[in-house]
């Protein structure tokens, strides 16, 4: 069995309290700028719409966590590891960009690869392949709204950004390392 | 109606998983359940305050204000401000496509329509913040986020010359 390598966490950290000082300023400034019933009716709404993702979120947490375990830590780190060069960043890229679903599916999975063994820069371009060229959302969404021409010249011009910017994580953490060790 | 799909296929590849490690490795199971459990609940308030801050966002940018802006500038402070907007654009699947499209008729330029989209789907600060800070933490959002921002402007400035 893999050990967790995730950090000890505390359920409220500085984290939480950064997304809860975003919601207390924009829900002042809903209640300021649109009164109280606009405010207690996105209050009510998005409430809802948590209760509702729920169940989704803990299938996308069993499932990422299943991964991690059930995941050949060999096979994760040589397709999708630190050492796994461009391919490896392809590999990532296309699995985000082909994989059908939303931010409740794409990022427990990624998270789930990152707990078996791929590297920061890999999670990083799944979620940029998923997020910049999802088939689903372009195919879907996008080409329903936008000219066909505009829509290609979009996809064709992000299809580098996912390994780019992969390569530039690798990049900086390399030079981070370099820099600790001398 | 989405959300039941939704939910429905990953409960089915969620079971798939948990039945494979059952097999495989059934001495792993109070591992899977105590990990899956510490972070479902580690999520759960995030999630819930994000998803009321994005709400509370979205009611503070009118659509029409971010159509007006879009259609309005135009050269590389137009794919700045695109950029922007962007960010602070929330929303479902096809908000800002929606948004996209009718600044697109109003007399926006192709380069500020790609740096919008690029910038919505990259660094969309609702989304960010309600699932990817939860699910991922903040040292990976982060240097996403940090690593992404100059793609947008950049494929704005390629698509404005390309056109």
């Amino acid at each position: 069995m893999t050990d967790d390598p995730r950090p000890r966490r505390r359920l409220f950290d500085s984290g939480f309290f950064f997304i809860l000082a975003i919601a207390l300023a924009s829900g002042a400034g809903v209640l300021v700028t649109q009164g109280w019933e606009a405010f207690r009716e996105i209050l009510l709404s998005d409430l809802g719409l948590a209760a509702l993702l729920m169940p989704k979120i803990a299938a996308g947490v069993l499932l990422a966590t299943a991964l991690a375990l059930v995941l050949p830590k060999d096979k994760v780190l040589h397709h999708v590891g630190p050492e796994s060069g461009v391919r490896g960043l392809a590999i990532a890229a296309t699995a985000g960009a082909v994989i059908p679903g939303g931010p409740a599916v794409t990022f427990p999975l990624t998270a789930g690869l990152m707990t078996a063994g791929a590297d920061l820069a890999a999670g990083v371009a799944m979620v940029t392949g998923w997020i910049l060229l999802g088939l689903n959302r372009t195919i879907v969404w996008e080409l329903t709204f936008l000219p066909a021409d505009l829509v290609l010249l979009r996809v064709l011009l992000s299809l580098p950004v996912p390994i780019v910017l992969g390569l530039a994580l690798r990049a900086a953490v390399r030079h981070r390392a370099r820099r600790r060790a001398s | 109606m989405n959300i039941l799909i939704g939910t429905i296929l990953i409960w089915g590849a969620a079971f798939w998983a948990v039945r494979h490690l059952h097999r495989t490795a059934p001495e792993a199971r109070p591992e899977l359940y105590r990990r899956a459990g510490e972070t479902f609940l580690f999520m759960l308030p995030r999630l819930a305050v994000g998803l009321i801050g994005a709400g509370f966002l979205a009611a503070l940018l009118p659509e029409a204000f971010v159509q007006r802006w879009l259609s309005a500038q135009s050269g590389v402070s137009g794919i700045l401000l695109a950029t922007g907007f962007g960010v602070l654009t929330p929303g479902g699947p096809f908000v800002a496509f929606a948004i996209g499209a009718s600044a697109l008729k109003a007399g926006a330029g192709a380069g500020a329509l790609v740096a919008y989209v690029t910038s919505w789907s990259l660094v969309s600060m609702v989304r960010t913040l309600s699932y990817e800070v939860p699910l991922m933490g903040r040292r990976f959002t982060l240097l996403r986020v940090m690593i992404s921002l100059p793609a947008p402007i950049l494929l704005g400035l390629i698509a404005s010359l390309a056109q």
